[in-house]
């Protein structure tokens, strides 16, 4: 694991210019502790949303793979108790394992967020489909929107790069 | 702008494969077992489904919320079948216990309620037994099934997670279990 510094961090942004007077804070004075902790939130949140996020993956990938009998009801357009549908709850949770490792090693995050964003969208769509919108259907779509987020995120701590 | 700053290296590409390996092997796990789970319980209608698939008998996973070879034995039920006296082991001692949650008789607790969401299940008490029709709102009514001796009944909810609304989006995790006065699951 190491700190991809291969861009430099958002947020900072180059010295304006200020008329010369009186009210003119001093040039060296220290960042404040808001701007600090701004700062170590901006540079550590998309890590930890990656974490987390892969953490969630993990736990449902893991899940679906050891009593895959329990998840083949979310299986749309197939019969719960065929043999079709636990097939495609193991190779959903293989899937879904994969995508969590990657993710919490930073193996191509932005790339890693965007198949998750992709297998998220399914499940919303298959559970609204099949149940309408629900609590369970919005809390996938804010899992989704943290998905869709990452896809957008340059700057990543902690990624596997060796 | 690159949508893939670097690729994955050596160590990465191991750690996928490792990965991929592993869950290999889960998937196998949990192919063995996919018969494990709930007891058998009416929840089910005519038709084999979730609930009436699981066979006693067979090694879960390690999360699986409720299997094991002390499973209650399954038999065929149809429509007003009536078990025999062979009484099963007691519910306490099964590892599902944690997920049960009597139904009747009584009014059901709010954990009860809630483990009820998209079920629904009327027991009808009989000179020598109970008759108890349980199945799943939105789909056809399940014949009553009598069981003799029957006491209490409980409604097995291993996760609430997937229950939202007046909807149960799995019924894998959910079982209807009866038993006698001495708390002995009925076949």
């Amino acid at each position: 694991m190491s700190p991809d510094r291969s861009r430099p961090a958002t947020g900072s942004r180059p010295a304006a210019r200020r008329p010369a007077g009186p009210a003119a804070p001093p040039p060296a004075a220290a960042p404040s502790w808001a701007d600090q902790a701004g700062r170590l939130v901006g540079e550590w949140a998309p890590t930890v949303a990656r974490v987390l996020l892969g953490l969630v993956l993990a736990w449902f990938g893991y899940h679906e793979l050891v009593t895959p009998a329990l998840w083949t009801g979310y299986v749309p357009v197939v019969s719960a108790t065929s043999s079709i549908a636990v097939v495609l709850v193991l190779a959903h949770g293989w899937l879904l394992l994969m995508l969590a490792v990657a993710m919490i090693a930073g193996i191509a995050p932005r790339v890693v967020a965007a198949a998750a964003a992709i297998l998220l969208l399914e499940i919303v769509i298959s559970l609204t489909a099949t149940g309408g919108l629900s609590d369970l259907t919005l809390r996938d779509v804010g899992v989704l929107g943290l998905a869709i987020a990452l896809t957008g995120c340059h700057t990543h701590r902690l990624v596997l790069s060796r | 702008m690159r949508f893939m700053s670097r690729p994955a290296g050596p160590l990465g590409l191991s750690l996928l494969a490792v990965t991929a390996l592993t869950g290999v092997v889960l998937a196998v796990h949990g192919w063995s077992g996919r018969h494990s789970g709930l007891p058998a319980g009416a929840l089910a209608g005519g038709s084999p489904s979730q609930a009436a698939s699981a066979r006693p008998g067979r090694a879960a996973g390690p999360s699986a919320p409720a299997a094991g070879s002390s499973a209650p034995a399954a038999t065929p039920s149809g429509p007003g079948a009536s078990p025999g006296a062979s009484r099963g082991p007691l519910l306490s001692v099964q590892s599902y216990a944690q997920y049960s949650f009597r139904v009747w008789p009584g009014t059901p607790s709010t954990a009860a309620k809630a483990a009820l969401t998209g079920l629904t299940v009327k027991v009808a008490r009989r000179s020598s037994g109970i008759m108890v029709t349980a199945g799943v709102i939105g789909q056809p009514a399940n014949p009553a099934r009598f069981y003799a001796h029957g006491a209490v009944v409980y409604i097995v909810e291993a996760s609430l997670g997937d229950d939202s609304g007046n909807s149960d989006y799995s019924l894998g995790d959910d079982a209807l279990v009866v038993t006698d006065a001495q708390g002995r699951i009925l076949p």
